[in-house]
């Protein structure tokens, strides 16, 4: 078939296109003007679109058509054409004093090789991703009905709350009931109930004289800049107040009125006044005892310098610039705290106070009063249980685990790579870190995002909003994802600081329909 | 760079007091009886009046039409450091004569006629010209073309350029050569300082004359006065001093892809071949600093790198080329050999009490190499040789970055004034000359490693007389409009001061450009000399191919552009190296009569032959552009639109449409230039390419253009191995003349030649090579036209005659 007479340069497709009228002349290929067919490959560019030069390099936007027989043709641009590097594995595109040696055979050889065994590996992964598609619509199913099944305890739960809502509310009034009229009888003769009523005034006292102490401008505001002076509010010890420090004393705010400063801030201040006179030292768990204990357990990770969550901050503001392990700290913190304990209520006060001693029928009260309450909290508690498992499926159900939901088995496991420096993770579905390999802490390099595959939707993924680099950027992460039998990182890279590019390889990407359709295509062209 | 790392006049004791020195009421005299007359110079003793402290005057005159002047101590207690190596060579000396002594004036004059220096008398001279003030000196000057160098001088350690001022009719120069930290204070009466008169070259008293005031902390008064009078006499003048840059390879020329980093040699390989897979020509690519093991100069990262041999072969066998970082400061490690050898013989600069100085820099701790020992340069050199660093080749070239010497810990974050040098100099006698000796070191290494291959190197730190041996960037720039704009007006600056060869980090080294930013800058990087994208490892990447498909393809159309005048840059530059005109220039170098050109500093000719205003604005559709005038009363040259061959016939400003892909140039009207119009991926394989001449005429019908090739790599065209061509057009006949015997072997030929501002359209083309006559078609174009496939040979005599 290679005999059909056309110019150089020009493929046997667009052959028929080369011919001479009779008159001997030829026209442009876009129309715009007819030239003498000698013209043709005369080494001069005469057509703006280039076709009259398709085996010189003469034209800018011309294309020179390699046959490469053996192998696969190609179109290379005229920049390339007589330039005296060898780029048609045939080597038309120089001079014969060049002499580029005919590579074709072999390099379709190695093709023809390349692609069985991509064909083998795809046809092997295939088997693999099916066990891996079944897997996850089992997964989908399970979480569906799982879901049912929630919904249907959510109703049950609910329902109960209202009952042992309405039963708590009982118990308590008889309590309070109770327990003012033993309070009525004893006023005169306990002075320590006395002493008890008296705190609250004390604690007012106190923070009211602590107040006008902070409010150097007397303003009538207590403001960050104004608490920042006190070293005693240095939470994490390292020699400054920071703004943040004197805004969690604030409840968050820039700056609070003697009510706000009374009844939310001065908690939280008194306990570190005290441990700077000495007063205080944080409970031990062998010093706690019953409800005290319960409801101070929060509270130490807030004063004690040595917690973890402290320990995190102190590492920020160190240099680390890591704000994934604060963030984390955070989200540790909310899930050991009791939602209802609030921190002012976790004064020393409290705790030291004797509870007074009631007649046995108060007690009684009492008793059930917290029997209600409990019963009432086991029921919160069960509602809670379930909406976060609610929450949790529909986050899965909320990704994208593929068309064949072949992905979903992924979720939930964890890759690494090592390099000389670094161990990268990567948590499909989930998130993707960095740690390095003289120690110190893990960096975030992305969360899930999403499929950003181009054309080829699920052949790449983006983790998005690492940890925020220096003087740049959030970190981000891409994953290459390719077919292979065993799932692995094969390569991670960081072309742009802080953008991380992850090679990765798992038998959930054989789709061989796919990879045999594009075979096809190719077939075609050729 | 951040100014307040750098110390103010205030705040150095020198300068604070030097300052405040009067030009009135000199303390300083000549001592009667000791002006002596020689055959090319006077000299004479002052002294100080009131310490009676003696001072030997010398003026010399140069050939050339100018003077050196200078002034020591007559017996000093410690000899005062005189610079060296800046000069090409001893400055040849000319005839002094002194015309005149009527009434308290001295006339006197070399021996061409226009050079006069007009001193009023000896006395008044000394008093107005010059006084010395213990160890500093001032004198009158001329203001200079003062473009705003921003801080970079500070960075680039070029103070000892020429100070030239223009003004109608007279150009001179003044070149203060001092290597010591300088401060210049202009003093002037008029408001436009650029167009201020000075008194002592013309004669003339009209007005006070303006003063500047040089304030070195050391060393002695070496002043050179170059007179003129035309703007090309004085950078003549300038250069036939210090010298000329070398004719560079081609390829230094095309266009560079740099990044502080290339992470590792896949990068570098993937780089190269999407310039490819985009058609965008890119001739070399090149590695900052972190290529090598932790900072160790003439090593490799092996993990990396691990075959940095076939990394280069990858881009050779496309004919691109390699540049790599070699910085002067050597990390501190016993167990990297460069260390260990310059400890062992002492090559490292030392501290007053005579230690090896120890700073910190990129490895860490670091020391630095005393390049003033001539030792210290030859071992540099050595190290260059293949048989050493073998992990390069000699199509390897060099990047000397750092070399002010940068010291992280140092005061003015270089290296402390009491440093001790070769010769017992301290490092305050010498600082802005150390970049200057490193490359003398480099440029030796890499000619003595391949002799026959014109080494390119690139440095930031530069003395007069540095453009023998390196190009220069301006330094750390930002990815700003301003520092585009400031772009052009540093090296049209280092331009007039002897430093064609010159460049700015396309897009801005520090920050992210945005698109439009970016194609503006490559489409105005593409007229500076030196064509080279840079940016900080903190930005992100910015090659053509990550930006929108527009972007890439604007910058795609604008590198283009910038290969297919390649034969005008090499041209120019060949022409540099003969004659020391710029390749660059400023409007007043061509139009020293048109005061409004004075002041215009963004735009600038490309030799005679092209006029270009980048767009350097953003969002604009319109830019203004000035046409200068050839004489004061409004007469312009003709100027044709190198896209459209649209004509400009007046002098002054119009304002022009620009799109996206538009920057503004124009070719003037009776020049001829050589451009190269196929496209190629590096410009080494255009080698054989034909050329395009464009001929833009002048109101007579005439134009004249030269063309300079050689084989663009080796010193062959020393030994006359090129071809350099003037091509004259008039009456409708083009042809040639050689400029010495066509010399060199070429395949490439004429492939076209376009012709604008003919009257009519011709009908056809004859042309006679070797009494051999040919018809050709001239072919009617918008504005021009074409005359198809001359298929002259490069080497041989033609007349070219339009038939009507």
């Amino acid at each position: 078939s290679g005999e059909v007479l056309r110019p150089v340069g020009v493929s046997l497709a667009k052959a028929a296109l080369y011919q001479p009228r009779a008159d001997k002349s030829w026209t442009c290929l876009d129309g715009s003007r007819s030239i003498p067919f000698t013209q043709i490959n005369d080494d001069y560019c005469d057509c703006p679109d280039g076709s009259d030069e398709p085996g010189t390099s003469a034209c800018a936007q011309g294309k020179f058509h390699c046959l490469n027989k053996g192998h696969q043709p190609i179109d290379i641009p005229s920049s390339q054409v007589q330039d005296g590097i060898c780029d048609c594995c045939d080597g038309s595109d120089e001079s014969q004093l060049v002499a580029c040696p005919n590579t074709c055979q072999e390099l379709g050889a190695a093709a023809a090789v390349q692609r069985r065994n991509e064909a083998e590996l795809f046809k092997k992964g295939a088997e693999r991703r099916q066990e891996l598609i079944t897997r996850g619509k089992q997964m989908r199913a399970e979480r569906e009905s799982r879901r049912l099944e929630l919904d249907q305890r959510l109703k049950e739960q609910e329902l109960l709350r209202t009952e042992k809502e309405q039963l708590k509310q009982n118990a308590e009034a008889f309590e309070t009931e109770a327990i003012d009229a033993f309070k009525e009888q004893h006023r005169e003769l306990d002075t320590d109930t006395a002493k008890a009523e008296e705190e609250p005034k004390e604690m007012r006292k106190e923070a009211s004289l602590s107040f006008i102490e902070y409010d150097t401008n007397t303003d009538g505001f207590v403001e960050v800049t104004e608490l920042m002076v006190d070293m005693v509010l240095d939470k994490d010890r390292n020699g400054v107040v920071t703004k943040e420090e004197a805004r969690y004393f604030l409840d968050e705010r820039d700056r609070v009125d003697i009510d706000a400063f009374i009844t939310l801030s001065w908690p939280r201040i008194k306990p570190l006044k005290m441990l700077a006179e000495g007063l205080f030292q944080p409970p031990t768990p062998e010093d706690s005892t019953g409800d005290a204990a319960q409801q101070t357990e929060a509270t130490p990770e807030k004063i004690n310098p040595t917690s973890p969550h402290l320990n995190d901050e102190q590492a920020d503001l160190a240099g680390d610039d890591d704000i994934e392990a604060d963030e984390e700290g955070d989200e540790d913190q909310y899930d050991d705290e009791e939602p209802d304990v609030g921190v002012g209520e976790a004064t020393p006060d409290v705790e030291d106070a004797k509870p007074p001693v009631y007649d046995p029928e108060t007690q009684r009260l009492i008793q059930q009063a917290n029997e209600a309450r409990n019963a009432l909290e086991e029921v919160e508690r069960s509602i809670r249980e379930i909406e976060h498992e609610v929450k949790e499926i529909d986050e899965q159900n909320g990704k994208d685990y593929g068309p064949n939901e072949e992905w979903a088995v992924l979720d939930g496991q964890c890759y690494t790579f090592e390099d000389r420096e670094y161990v990268y993770t990567l948590c499909p579905f989930d998130r993707t870190s960095q740690k390095s390999r003289s120690g110190g802490a893990e960096t975030t390099l992305g969360r899930w995002e999403q499929w950003i595959g181009q054309p080829k939707k699920y052949s790449q993924q983006k983790y998005a909003n690492g940890a925020a680099c220096w003087n740049g950027p959030s970190r981000s992460a891409i994953i290459n994802i390719k077919c292979s039998l065993e799932p692995k990182i094969t390569a991670v890279s960081e072309p742009n600081r802080c953008e991380y590019y992850f090679e990765f390889e798992t038998p959930a990407a054989c789709d061989s329909e796919a990879f045999q359709a594009e075979t096809d295509n190719l077939h075609d062209e050729l | 760079v951040d100014p307040s790392n750098f110390k103010t006049c205030e705040q150095s004791s020198f300068c604070r007091r030097s300052r405040k020195v009067q030009t009135s009421g000199s303390k300083y005299a000549l001592i009667p009886g000791t002006l002596n007359t020689y055959a090319d110079s006077l000299t004479a003793d002052l002294v100080n009046k009131e310490n009676h402290h003696q001072f030997a005057f010398k003026l010399e005159a140069l050939v050339g039409s100018s003077f050196r002047l200078q002034i020591d101590e007559k017996q000093p207690l410690k000899p005062r450091y005189r610079v060296e190596h800046a000069l090409k060579g001893q400055p040849q000396t000319g005839r002094i004569r002194v015309q005149r002594e009527t009434d308290g004036e001295i006339v006197i004059t070399s021996e061409r006629k226009q050079g006069r220096l007009v001193v009023d008398s000896i006395r008044r001279y000394c008093r107005r010209l010059l006084k010395v003030y213990d160890h500093l000196f001032w004198f009158l000057f001329y203001y200079n073309l003062c473009f705003n160098y921003g801080h970079s001088w500070q960075e680039t350690g070029s103070l000892s350029s020429p100070r030239i001022s223009f003004r109608p009719q007279r150009t001179a120069g003044v070149y203060w050569q001092n290597a010591a930290e300088t401060w210049v204070d202009i003093q002037t009466t008029e408001t436009n300082v650029v167009s201020s008169l000075v008194n002592f070259v013309s004669g003339s008293r009209k007005t006070p004359p303006p003063a500047a005031h040089f304030i070195s902390e050391s060393g002695i008064v070496d002043a050179f006065i170059l007179l003129g009078p035309k703007p090309l006499d004085a950078f003549r003048q300038y250069a036939a001093l210090t010298g000329t840059h070398e004719l560079p390879q081609l390829f230094s020329l095309a266009y560079h892809q740099s990044r502080w980093n290339y992470n590792d040699e896949r990068d570098v390989t993937s780089v190269s071949a999407k310039f490819d897979e985009f058609n965008i020509p890119m001739d070399t690519m090149w590695l900052d600093i972190e290529y090598t093991d932790g900072k160790r100069y003439f090593t490799w990262d092996k993990f990396k790198f691990p075959q940095p041999l076939t990394m280069i072969k990858n881009l050779t066998e496309l004919g691109r080329h390699l540049v790599v970082i070699i910085d002067p400061h050597i990390k501190r490690d016993n167990g990297y050999f460069f260390h260990n050898d310059c400890t062992e013989r002492g090559y490292y600069v030392k501290t007053r009490d005579g230690n090896d100085y120890e700073g910190w820099c990129w490895p860490g701790s670091a020391s630095y190499p005393d390049f003033f020992n001539p030792v210290v340069r030859d071992y540099y050199a050595s190290q260059y040789a293949l048989d050493k660093f073998q992990t390069v080749t000699s199509d390897v070239m060099l990047w000397n970055d750092m070399n002010e010497p940068s010291v992280f810990n140092g005061p003015e974050i270089t290296a402390p004034k009491d440093l001790i040098h070769y010769g017992n100099w301290e490092h305050r006698d010498v600082h802005n000359l150390y970049g200057h000796m490193h490359l003398m070191g480099s440029f030796a290494g890499l000619q003595q490693r391949d002799p026959n291959q014109r080494p390119f190197i690139l440095t930031r730190s530069h003395f007069a007389g540095s453009q023998r041996y390196a190009a220069i960037w301006t330094g750390d720039n930002l990815a700003d409009w301003s520092h585009l704009q400031h772009s052009i007006k540093m090296c049209l600056t280092e331009a007039v001061a002897g430093f064609s060869f010159c460049g700015a980090d396309v897009g801005g080294f520090f920050g992210n450009p945005d698109a439009e930013l970016l194609e503006r800058w490559y489409q105005t990087g593409i007229f500076l000399p030196f064509f080279r994208a840079h940016a900080h490892i903190d930005t992100k990447r910015r090659e053509p191919w990550l930006f929108p498909e527009r972007t890439r393809l604007v910058i795609q159309n604008a590198v283009l552009k910038r290969y297919s005048y390649l034969p005008l840059w090499y041209t120019a530059f060949y022409e540099l190296e003969q004659t020391g005109e710029p390749v660059i220039r400023p409007l007043l170098a061509h139009y020293p009569l048109d005061k409004e050109a004075f002041g215009i500093d963004n735009q600038l000719l490309v030799q005679d032959r092209l006029l270009v205003r980048p767009v350097m604005q953003q969002g604009v559709g319109k830019v203004d552009v000035y046409f200068p005038s050839v004489d004061d009363k409004k007469n312009g040259d003709l100027w044709y639109d190198v896209d459209t061959y649209q004509r400009q016939e007046k002098s002054g400003y119009v304002s022009v449409s620009v799109d996206e892909y538009k920057i503004p140039v124009w070719q003037r009207g009776g020049s001829i230039l050589p451009k190269k119009e196929r496209q190629r991926r590096a410009s080494t394989l255009m080698i054989n390419d034909p050329y395009t001449l464009i001929i833009c005429l002048d109101r007579q019908g005439k134009a004249t253009g030269s063309l300079y090739l050689d084989d663009e790599k080796s010193y062959a065209y020393r030994k006359g191995h090129f071809i350099h061509v003037d091509y004259e057009f008039s009456n409708g006949q083009l042809i040639n003349r050689f400029i010495g015997k066509p010399n060199y072997k070429t395949e490439a030929w004429i492939e076209r030649i376009v012709i604008a501002g003919l009257e009519r359209v011709p009908n056809g083309a004859t042309i006679t090579v070797n009494g051999v006559t040919q018809q050709l078609e001239v072919l009617p174009h918008e504005g021009h036209v074409v005359v198809r496939k001359p298929g002259i040979k490069m080497d041989v005599d033609f007349a070219l005659k339009l038939n009507f």
